[in-house]
């Protein structure tokens, strides 16, 4: 008997340990998120999300100096205004060749924000809440780390950009060689 | 009077604007949060009170510590996470970065095993295969023709393999001075 209530106990132990867990994420994190979340839904109504379509525009052309354009500037505003998913619609302002990379930018930029703009991606906040949970255990500030994961964001998705133009650009000029072959 | 009347009517209709843009955003805020961010918070809540209560936090820690508790590691763990066949499995809905940053995040980091610093190229490792589980959707919202898709797909899943490891090396130098003696 003491034996069964023992195991009872335990079983019953792990939820309320999950529970207690629940309300320090619930008190700690969720009332700021939903001010922030008030806040920048505010902004982007108010400013528009139709503006950004001139970037879109802006970034389909040729040359060097639109890359940054391209898998920097764009990817941003593109996440940053249209949230995940609806960020990838831009690619169809930009020729095909650059449309896998422009994704590849876009998609990988929508962690990288989250510890500062959560609205980008709510539903999957816990890429950085997880690891950042540990900072917090540790008392110290998340805030130097989620600036840190921003900046670098921006610059491994520049890199994925260009590194996914070469390879689409070398697999498009192979696919229709064959093409015309057969 | 009627330049008074007319003023005070935009004056009227901005304020009304500007407000019922606020209420709508809080609106969206409590439904983003309702809707995307507790039932995952519910989720992590149970996965983190095991993890606690039955003491299998430490035996995670123990394993994982030597792969991701250093630089070596950690470019590992990106370099699987990046394998072309891998990376759509573990993409969707970002649940297995999510539940690894968790584990790591809230054993290693919690515990000291791991340094603060490596959090931020942590970040990176466990994320090479954000959105390659959604690549024909996400190119088909940039209106892409399908002969992009087929180039796309390999082409975006290849650069992970080169462009996920380079992600974790730059985060790791940009992690130096970051939370110094922790």
């Amino acid at each position: 008997m003491d034996f069964l209530v023992r195991l009872a106990e335990g079983f019953i132990g792990l939820f309320q340990q999950g529970g207690e867990v629940f309300v320090s994420l619930v008190t700690g994190i969720v009332p700021l998120l939903i001010i922030l979340l008030t806040f920048v839904n505010a902004l982007i109504a108010l400013i528009g999300t139709e503006r950004i379509d001139r970037v879109g525009e802006w970034a389909a052309r040729p040359g060097l100096v639109y890359y940054p354009v391209r898998y920097i500037l764009l990817p941003f505003l593109s996440v940053f205004f249209l949230t995940n998913p609806m960020a990838y619609t831009m690619g169809r302002f930009l020729p095909e060749r650059y449309k896998p990379a422009f994704y590849d930018a876009a998609v990988s930029y929508v962690h990288p924000p989250t510890g500062i703009f959560p609205h980008i991606n709510p539903g999957e906040l816990f890429v950085w809440l997880g690891i950042s949970a540990g900072i917090t255990a540790l008392g110290l500030s998340v805030v130097p780390l989620a600036v840190r994961y921003l900046l670098i964001g921006l610059v491994v998705i520049f890199i994925r950009g260009i590194v996914t133009e070469i390879l689409t650009s070398r697999m498009w000029s192979s696919v229709h060689t064959d093409a015309e072959g057969a | 009077m009627k330049a008074l009347n007319s003023f005070l009517t935009k004056l009227g209709r901005g304020v009304g604007n500007v407000v019922g843009t606020l209420y709508q955003s809080g609106r969206e805020a409590i439904d983003q949060v309702i809707v995307n961010i507790l039932p995952f918070m519910a989720f992590i809540a149970l996965v983190i009170g095991i993890i606690l209560k039955t003491g299998v936090g430490d035996w995670i820690a123990n394993a994982l510590a030597p792969l991701a508790g250093n630089i070596w590691g950690l470019i590992i763990i990106s370099i699987i996470c990046a394998i072309p066949v891998l990376s759509p499995l573990l993409g969707p809905g970002a649940v297995i970065a999510q539940v690894v940053g968790t584990l790591i995040g809230s054993t290693l980091i919690a515990s000291g095993s791991m340094s603060a610093h490596l959090a931020l190229p942590a970040l990176f490792a466990i994320n090479p295969q954000v959105g390659c589980d959604f690549i024909p959707v996400g190119l088909a919202l940039g209106e892409a023709e399908p002969e992009t898709v087929e180039v796309g797909v390999p082409a975006i899943l290849f650069s992970r393999l080169i462009t996920g490891p380079v992600a974790v090396i730059l985060a790791w130098l940009a992690s130096f001075g970051l939370y110094p003696g922790y």
